[in-house]
């Protein structure tokens, strides 16, 4: 039997890890992001293989994602999360040609072929409105946790215009709305049609085309979803295991190498 | 070479010399020169503080002074400079006697200029370049040009209180003509796979003689140097990088405040840039634009018109897909800067359509060339690790033998 392979992305603000082989997800893991990225990483790796039920001398391979891959220094490889995000959801979603990742401090359009590699990909630029650190100053200014405001927004009526070009300002301006009375599920429902405006200029520059698969911690957001499904007009792929989409890429690549063929 | 010229620049003022500051865009050096000027080129000037890691000192100082976040960088750190009185690690930049505003293209560059006349009191000629939108010179914007040319030459008898020599200036010519052609062969060089040179961050170090000291022995001794370097760097296969992996035609200004790091990003993937545009913002010698002693004043007028910056982008992205062609480039690369408009503003329709109409794969970067306040080495350096990714799996892609993809476009 092929030994097992491990991907860790490491974001802003958790650490994802997953343990493949033969292409069966044997085992996944999420923890947060601390100052502490080498002992972060570890825990990650450690908590799926409890959950995978493996010892660690069972994973031949360990690649790193994510902004702290660097620091990742017990793994043999490491691999943009771009490339990552663009081979885990082409491995959950075989005829996925567009890629949305909304992490917490970054937004990727990604455009894949039908193998599963980059054929372009375009980011948010120095800037977090639009992100997952975006919901979570606006859902902390009208006193939710950001696990609430994906389903209230689903249930507003009459959806306010919220400015998505400065997190900080936005913030200001959900108060401001909720000083006038507003309901807030409308707020909410307006501060996710705002960041599924960002989204579309990003995903416009490198081509919408169907299907698209959404990716990252922002991806468990039902409203978010249903923004944007709505902003593309067309379905778009969610999975559970979305928030894991680096993590599986960088297993698949180092599978790869433990393969011996092409690796990203 | 830089240091002499700096030193010599620094003596000027208790030497007598009269100063003339010039753009690198289409310049007037010979004309200046056969007057017995020193030039002092502000940008340049700019170019080495940020290099030198003092350019925000100077940035802040004109920000200090009013002018906002979003003005050029060069400008910020010369109006800066000259408040704080200009003493910079390399020497000390003398005040003008004559400013020669030798590229209109922009705009904020006019307001520059203007700033400085009103602010140290020499007087400014504006030289008023037509925006190139044919690929040859129309001659009517030839006959413009050289008209405005005489007004500057009788300028300079006046300011200067000497005569206008024809023969000097045709003797000058001769030499940035014979420099110019040793630059062409050094550029061309990048042709040879692999390149034996590395045609952005090291050209960016070479094209200060082509811009700064034209019309000298100095420079023409300098490139005959480097192209026999460049003889010996083939015949030993001494190379950019011991690998090369990805051949690039690079676009756009540097980030002055952090080349080296910028650099490494790429000789970590093995990437050498082949051709590039903006060592050509002197003057596109490659292209013909060269100082003619046989058609002195016309010479000099097409050469300005064709400064790069002063292309239209049809001629400057069809250029490119020359470059990419020709020097046999696997991708591109824009770097574009914050701060100017004039050098990027087009460059995020470049990327599309090199990508869409052409295939190339390409990538697009911002920071700043002046300012390191907008240099994010973290997310630079993980845009071009995903780009050049893609590109390494492409290769490995096909050498598997793998059916092309069709809409693939990395």
């Amino acid at each position: 039997m092929m030994k097992a392979a491990a991907g860790i992305d490491i974001g802003s603000t958790t650490a994802k890890c997953v343990i493949l082989r033969d292409g069966e997800l044997l085992g996944k893991s999420l923890n947060p992001v601390g100052v502490n990225i080498v002992r972060d990483a570890e825990e990650a790796l450690r908590l799926a293989l409890v959950d995978a039920r493996l010892d660690r001398s069972e994973v031949a391979f360990v690649t790193g994602t994510g902004y702290g891959r660097f620091k990742i220094a017990f793994g043999q490889l490491t691999v943009t999360e771009i490339s990552c995000h663009a081979r885990g959801a082409h491995f959950l979603f075989p005829r996925t040609r567009l890629v949305i990742d909304i992490g917490g401090q970054d937004t990727k359009a990604i455009r894949v072929n039908e193998r599963g590699e980059v054929a372009d990909f375009a980011m948010n630029d120095k800037c977090a409105a639009g992100t997952g650190r975006f919901l979570d100053v606006c859902a902390g200014a009208l006193g939710y946790d950001v696990a609430e405001i994906g389903p209230l927004s689903l249930e507003a009526r009459h959806p306010v215009k919220v400015t998505s070009t400065c997190t900080v300002f936005a913030e200001s301006e959900v108060t401001s709305h909720v000083s006038r009375g507003k309901d807030p599920k409308d707020i909410l429902a307006g501060l996710h049609a705002s960041i599924a405006n960002r989204s579309l200029s990003l995903l416009q520059r490198v081509g919408i085309e169907p299907e698209v698969t959404f990716t990252g911690g922002v991806s468990r957001n039902e409203g978010m979803v249903r923004a944007l499904s709505g902003r593309l007009h067309m379905p778009i792929n969610v999975s559970p295991l979305s928030q894991y989409m680096g993590a599986i890429g960088a297993a698949l690549a180092g599978a790869d190498r433990l393969r011996g063929g092409t690796a990203s | 070479m830089v240091e002499r010229y700096y030193l010599q620049l620094g003596e000027a003022e208790k030497a007598k010399r009269p100063v003339a500051y010039m753009l690198v865009g289409g310049n007037l050096t010979e004309i200046v020169r056969s007057f017995g000027y020193e030039v002092v080129f502000p940008e340049i000037v700019a170019l080495n503080c940020a290099i030198k890691h003092k350019s925000l000192d100077n940035i802040l100082q004109a920000e200090a002074q009013g002018y906002g976040l979003d003005v050029c960088g060069y400008v910020k750190n010369d109006l800066g400079l000259q408040a704080l009185g200009g003493d910079t690690p390399f020497g000390h930049i003398p005040k003008p006697d004559l400013l020669v505003c030798s590229f209109s293209g922009c705009y904020v560059y006019i307001k520059w200029w203007e700033a400085l006349a009103e602010t140290l009191g020499a007087p400014l000629f504006n030289f008023d370049v037509p925006y190139q939108r044919t690929e040859k010179p129309l001659k009517e914007d030839v006959e413009y040009m050289v008209a405005q040319l005489w007004d500057f030459i009788h300028l300079l008898e006046k300011q200067t209180g000497r005569s206008f020599d024809m023969a000097e200036l045709k003797r000058v010519l001769e030499r940035s003509r014979r420099a110019e052609e040793l630059w062409v062969q050094y550029l061309d060089a990048g042709r040879n796979v692999p390149s034996p040179i590395e045609a952005y961050f090291e050209a960016v170090f070479y094209m200060f003689p082509i811009n700064v000291l034209r019309g000298t022995d100095e420079a023409v001794r300098f490139y005959e140097t480097v192209n026999e370097e460049v003889k010996v760097r083939l015949k030993e296969g001494n190379f950019p990088v011991p690998e090369e992996k990805v051949r690039l035609v690079v676009e756009g200004v540097p980030p002055y405040t952090n080349y080296r790091t910028f650099w490494d990003f790429f000789r970590k993937w093995g990437a050498v840039s082949v051709a590039a545009t903006y060592p050509k913002v002197g003057g596109l010698f490659d292209l013909g634009f060269v100082h003619d002693p046989a058609r002195p004043l016309e010479s000099i007028a097409e050469y300005s018109l064709g400064a790069y910056v002063n292309q239209n982008w049809p001629l400057r992205r069809e250029l490119i897909k020359k470059y990419v062609h020709d020097f046999q480039a696997d991708a591109v690369l824009i770097h574009g800067i914050k701060s100017c408009r004039s050098f990027t503003a087009g460059q995020g329709d470049l990327r599309d359509w090199l990508i869409h109409e052409t295939g190339t794969p390409t990538l697009y970067l911002e920071s700043d060339h002046e300012d390191p306040r907008y240099f994010a080495p973290a997310q630079i350096k993980n845009r071009m690790d995903a780009f050049f990714e893609s590109l390494e799996q492409r290769k490995s892609t096909a050498a598997a033998g793998a059916a092309p993809v069709s809409g693939v476009r990395v």
